[in-house]
Parts: structure tokens; C-alpha cells; sequence
């Protein structure tokens, strides 16, 4: 195999990570842009090209459908940083695991807290985990214009917010304060996220007019 | 509400194709040569720049050609997209000329 097909093969694998759509439209351009801007004798993607691919990847497949309003687009914005803050509170909590449980012995000294505390942890983690896959889901089925994602972001905010009373009925503030901070931020760009998405203009995209301003169009003769 | 400024790489892109129909690679060229070598796009932004300016109606497919076996697709300004240059060229020099204006105000006056 020649160097500029085995650079070629590279390419095709990070062009790879582009949405379906995009890839049938650019992906042979792409390539071709790819290989004239290549070195002489280079095998292998350079890291910027390769960090530049996957950030233009990622933003093929959060690229705004037609006519997104800008309460959306800027929603989709809150959203990406919600996926970032997810991952913080996944790291907080991971870090601050010792913290939390040296606090909590010394107020509840006894095997059986320390038991608790360590299922407590680990139900964190899970959530955590479950909460970045939730926050990336949401974000790509909000960007594509999925009336039934909204629902269900507003379902999560509030699955968050629930949450969020839990850990601080069970004392988080005192005992686990970072992760708790943590937990606020996503909490806050959740409600912004929310209170963006339930606008009027934001209803308008997500609910064409024809069925969100005469929902009865067709049963009264198309009034 | 005002219109809200275009990004650089935008703005540089549609510059390139303000003097006629270019391919990607032209692109990329074009913009390192009237940015005087500050700006260089790579693959990845100038393809998602110009699926977004597709989608806007900024710019369109002039027309393909097949080069060394490989695909090279030819982008041109549309009238919208000329006209969306034109302003932001026009907004760009205002406020240039507002800065030299506090900076030198000598100069200025050769600059208007």
C-alpha cells in the first residue's frame, strides 16, 4: 500500500465520524482537500487536522435544522456546556470520594455508614455516567428538531431537580459541598435550557404552525 | 435587532469567492493569501463553513470537475451572499475608520 493510500485510509476513518448526509455530500472533496494539503510522504493524520475533523464532525451533527430560532440555537449552546458539566460532576464526585467519606465517618462513626456511603458513591457515579449519555442524546435530537426530545428534556430537569432535593435532604451540603456546587451548575443550565426551549419562538420550531397554532385544522373544514 | 457580526472565517471565505468561483483548496489558499497568512483553515471548519453557507443560501455549486480522479466542486457567491459581504465590508470599514479616528484623527481623514 502507498503512503497516500494508507494517509487516505486514515482520513476516510475520521471522516468516518461525520453524519451519513454530510459524508455522501463532502466526504470525496473532503478527502481530496485533505491530500493536497498533505506533507510529502505523510502517513498519518497530523493531531490538528485530526482535532479540527472531529470538531467539524461534531458540529455537522449539531448543525442546526432549517429555521432553527436563536432561543434554540442558543439552548443547543446550553446543552453542550450541560454535557461538559455532567462530566464535572462525574469527576467532582470520583475526586471527592475520600473527602465524603472521612466527613461523613466523623459525624456517623460505624461500619454500616461507612457501607452506605460507599453504595451512595456508586450510585453517584452510575447516575453520572447515565446523565452524560442523557445530556448528549438530548442535545442531538433537540438540534434535529425532535418536538418529543423537549418533553423530555423538561422530564429530565425535572428528574435533576429531584435529585438535587434528595442530596441535600441527605446533608450533601455539609458532607459532599463540591459535588453539590457541581450538581447546581447542571441544575442551572438545565432550567436556562428549559426556560429557552418552552419560549414561543422555540414552539414554533419544534411544532410547525399549522399544528401548533390550529390544532384542529382539517376537523372544522380547515378553519 | 441588529444583525448579528460574521465570523472571521466566514467573512474570509466569502472574500475568496468575491473574485470569482474557487474550489476547496483555492479556499484554503485564497484565505491564507488575503489574511496575509494569519488565518489558515483546515479541511474540517472550511467544509462545515461551507455546508452552513450552502444552507443559507450564501453561496452555491458553480459547478464539478474530476482532477486526478478526485472530485473538485466549484462554490460561487450568490446575490444574497454578495449583498451579506457587501454590508458586513461596509460595517467592517465603518468602524475601522471610527478607531483611527480616536487614534489619529489626522489620519483619518485620508482614510474616509
Amino acid at each position: 500500500m502507498t503512503e497516500q493510500a494508507k494517509l487516505e485510509r486514515r482520513y476516510r476513518r475520521l471522516l468516518a465520524c461525520y453524519p451519513r448526509a454530510f459524508r455522501r455530500e463532502n466526504e470525496e472533496e473532503i478527502l481530496a482537500v485533505l491530500l493536497a494539503c498533505a506533507q510529502q510522504g505523510q502517513q498519518r493524520p497530523g493531531l490538528a487536522a485530526s482535532a479540527d475533523l472531529i470538531k467539524g464532525a461534531m458540529r455537522a451533527w449539531l448543525r442546526p435544522a432549517l429555521g432553527q430560532p436563536r432561543n434554540v440555537r442558543m439552548a443547543i449552546r446550553l446543552m453542550c456546556a450541560g454535557v461538559a458539566a455532567q462530566l464535572a460532576v462525574l469527576i467532582t464526585a470520583v475526586a471527592t470520594a475520600g473527602s465524603v467519606r472521612s466527613a461523613v465517618a466523623r459525624g456517623y462513626p460505624g461500619l454500616a455508614t461507612q457501607h452506605a456511603v460507599n453504595g451512595n458513591l456508586v450510585i453517584d457515579y452510575v447516575a453520572a455516567s447515565i446523565g452524560i449519555v442523557i445530556w448528549l442524546a438530548l442535545t442531538w435530537a433537540l438540534a434535529r428538531g425532535r418536538a418529543g426530545a423537549r418533553v423530555a428534556m423538561a422530564a429530565f430537569f425535572g428528574s435533576l431537580t429531584l435529585s438535587m432535593l434528595i442530596a441535600v435532604g441527605q446533608g450533601s451540603a455539609v458532607y459532599a459541598p463540591a459535588d453539590l456546587s457541581a450538581a447546581a451548575v447542571v441544575w442551572l443550565i438545565a432550567l436556562s435550557a428549559c426556560m429557552l426551549l418552552f419560549t414561543r419562538t422555540s414552539s414554533r420550531f419544534y411544532y410547525p404552525q399549522s399544528r401548533a397554532v390550529t390544532p384542529w385544522h382539517g376537523t372544522f373544514g380547515g378553519m | 435587532m441588529t444583525a448579528r457580526a460574521m465570523q472571521e472565517a466566514t467573512y474570509l471565505i466569502l472574500t475568496a469567492l468575491a473574485s470569482g468561483s474557487q474550489h476547496g483548496y483555492g479556499i484554503i489558499a485564497d484565505v491564507s493569501e488575503v489574511s496575509g497568512g494569519r488565518v489558515q483553515l483546515r479541511a474540517g471548519t472550511l467544509y462545515t463553513a461551507l455546508d452552513r453557507l450552502r444552507a443559507d443560501g450564501l453561496i452555491a455549486v458553480d459547478r464539478e470537475e474530476i482532477v486526478d480522479n478526485r472530485m473538485r466542486r466549484y462554490y460561487r457567491l450568490t446575490s444574497e451572499g454578495e449583498q451579506r459581504l457587501a454590508d458586513e465590508a461596509a460595517r467592517l470599514h465603518a468602524n475601522a475608520i471610527a478607531a483611527m479616528l480616536r487614534l489619529k484623527p489626522d489620519l483619518a481623514g485620508g482614510l474616509a
